[in-house]
């Protein structure tokens, strides 16, 4: 009686499980097959099918302007806010400092504030302090948005560091910069390195913060949102299909990265 | 004699053997550059802090709290940016307008509704498929389970976005498939109404919902609830009387998330929505994108929509987690 009453719901669980990520990946599955229509309009049923999208948006000039623009300021965010984020999580866990709590708060501000009123008060803020809007401004943004999510990750992995190993380096008389790249920045390392990839992702998907804060270069979420304004056509889906499978490999790439970190 | 030098060069406040580093590092660390700068820096105890608080600090004030003062600053300004022959002086007024005007009140009440009604909907969607992966799923499949669900979540906002008008378009999926059983003669018109645009909010944030709801789930003892089986509760009695109350902690950090990136969400309305769906974020962008001199009503209005979420997610905290240490 008790087997009975514990297998039905759970089947039901099951099968909602399996519902729900029908739904998830139903919307991205037609967005992909509807890129390989041979037709100019998108509707369904597809009928017949090509392959001339991708190679008219492999010769996009303004795409891959779009793809290497995107990937640049990703890797000047990343670096900025992996840098920052590192730096702020060190004070932190710092012995003899007051005020961690501040710190933290601080520190996580930018994760509490919604995008749209983060990406205003960025835009009101270069305008204060005589910056233009462009590639500078956006790379400020996307690093303050990025900063509290690394601080996390590597205050998670500090906290579990056993504090003998930086004490080891300074008896053996390293001072504490060189303890720090030699003793503590390899230990973040895998999560850390995880937490990059994180950034880089989180640069390149930003439409809030470029929108208010860039100028006439488009990033690749520009881009796709003029074409998106300007006219439904299979060429948008092409290249949200070509975004969507590189950016998902650098995704699995990453969970791997900090699940064996985790393991480890 | 060589070494003794070295110890004098690199410090003499402790008593520490000299440091033997591999080569890369001694060139570094013994360079003059490094010597004078960093070097000399760290033997201090004020060198220290300050080379540890200095850049953090000046980072979090300036621009973590910066855009934030100055946003409030301008919103109570009469001009900005400021154009020969004006004064600009102190004033409220970009407050009152708020307040005098509906059709900048409705759309706030709108973002309100919208953030709300998905924020519930999401919960109510979420919670069990975060109770199959944490308790169901035996835990060595529990990881790939979770990577399904993480897998539509690296597409980014704006393509997952676009994605969901292939669904809910005209000719989209949903409209051709019933036309083709003969469920309707006329496509129903899904797209750039509310209904999309929660479709799509939902969509985009569930996986807000989903990791926090998860972790508190799988916290919950599974003897626990075995024992409450044992002593005759049912499935019912048990999701109500123990699952419920210790995922609490986790219903109110996913609902804090999900509403406050609801209540921001700007490209969404803009691409799922149509005319009666203009939501308070589009209203606060019209006057950055318009004449330049109503930035001050722009940032009083963004001020008005960060206090009144926060607020509410506040209140929410409040009623919801308050009652966290009651016994079961």
């Amino acid at each position: 009686m008790r087997t009975l009453l514990s297998d039905a719901p759970r089947a039901s669980l099951t099968a909602f499980y399996w519902a729900f990520i029908l739904y998830l990946l139903l919307p991205l599955t037609l967005m992909m097959a509807m890129s390989f229509k041979d037709a100019n309009f998108v509707a369904f049923p597809i009928g017949e099918w090509t392959f001339d999208w991708y190679v008219k948006v492999m010769q996009d000039k303004q795409f891959l302007e779009a793809c290497l623009y995107s990937i640049m300021i990703a890797a000047a965010t990343t670096l900025a806010a992996t840098t920052l984020g590192v730096w702020i999580a060190m004070l932190i866990v710092a012995e003899g400092i007051r005020g961690q709590v501040i710190i933290f708060a601080l520190a996580c501000l930018p994760a509490v504030v919604p995008g749209m009123i983060s990406a205003i008060s960025l835009r009101i803020f270069i305008s204060t302090i005589d910056m233009p809007t462009g590639t500078a401004a956006i790379i400020l943004g996307h690093t303050v948005h990025a900063v509290p999510f690394v601080v996390v990750m590597a205050l998670t992995r500090l906290r579990s560091m056993p504090g003998n190993l930086v004490d080891a380096a300074r008896d053996l008389g390293a001072d504490s910069v060189v303890a720090f790249f030699r003793v503590t920045l390899p230990y973040l390392g895998p999560a850390l390195l995880g937490g990059m990839i994180f950034c880089v992702l989180l640069s390149i998907d930003d439409f809030v913060r470029t929108f208010f804060l860039g100028g006439y270069r488009p990033t690749l979420p520009m881009l796709i949102f003029a074409k998106v304004q300007g006219g439904m056509s299979p060429e948008i889906n092409a290249m949200a299909t070509l975004v969507l499978v590189v950016t998902a490999a650098v995704g699995l790439y990453a969970e791997f990265l900090t699940r064996r970190a985790r393991t480890r | 004699m060589v070494s003794s030098n070295t110890t004098a060069a690199y410090g003499t406040v402790r008593d520490a053997p000299v440091p033997k580093y591999s080569t890369g590092v001694a060139k570094v660390v013994n360079s003059a550059l490094y010597r004078h700068t960093l070097g000399a820096a760290v033997e201090s105890r004020i060198g220290r802090i300050l080379l540890l608080a200095g850049v953090p600090m000046i980072w979090l004030i300036m621009l973590h709290v910066g855009p934030i003062y100055q946003m409030l600053k301008i919103s109570l300004l009469s001009h900005y940016p400021v154009q020969p022959g004006v004064e600009s002086r102190f004033t409220l007024d970009n407050y009152a307008i708020f307040f005098r005007e509906s059709i900048y009140f409705t759309p706030l009440i709108k973002s309100f509704i919208f953030a709300t009604a998905a924020t519930a909907a999401t919960l109510v969607v979420v919670y069990p498929v975060a109770y199959y992966v944490a308790k169901v799923v035996r835990p060595e499949g529990r990881s790939k389970a979770l990577l399904l669900l993480l897998v539509p979540f690296w597409a980014g906002e704006l393509i997952r976005t676009f994605s969901v008008i292939m669904l809910l378009a005209n000719r989209g999926a949903v409209n051709v498939l019933l036309r083709e059983i003969g469920f309707i003669d006329r496509p129903i018109p899904m797209l750039y109404t509310s209904f999309s645009l929660g479709f799509g909010l939902v969509y985009l944030i569930c996986l807000y919902m989903l990791l926090p709801l998860y972790s508190a789930i799988e916290k919950i003892p599974s003897p626990l609830l075995d024992a409450a089986a044992d002593l005759g509760a049912g499935p019912f009695t048990r999701f109500r009387r123990i699952i419920l109350p210790l995922s609490r902690d986790g219903i109110v950090s996913g609902c804090c998330l999900v509403f406050l990136t609801c209540i921001g969400v700007f490209a969404t309305p803009m691409l799922l929505g149509g005319p009666n769906t203009v939501l308070f974020p589009e209203t606060i962008s019209g006057f950055f994108h318009g004449a330049s001199d109503k930035w001050p009503v722009g940032a009083a209005f963004a001020l008005i929509m960060l206090v009144t979420a926060l607020t509410a997610a506040a209140i929410f905290m409040r009623l919801v987690g308050g009652r966290k240490r009651r016994t079961i």
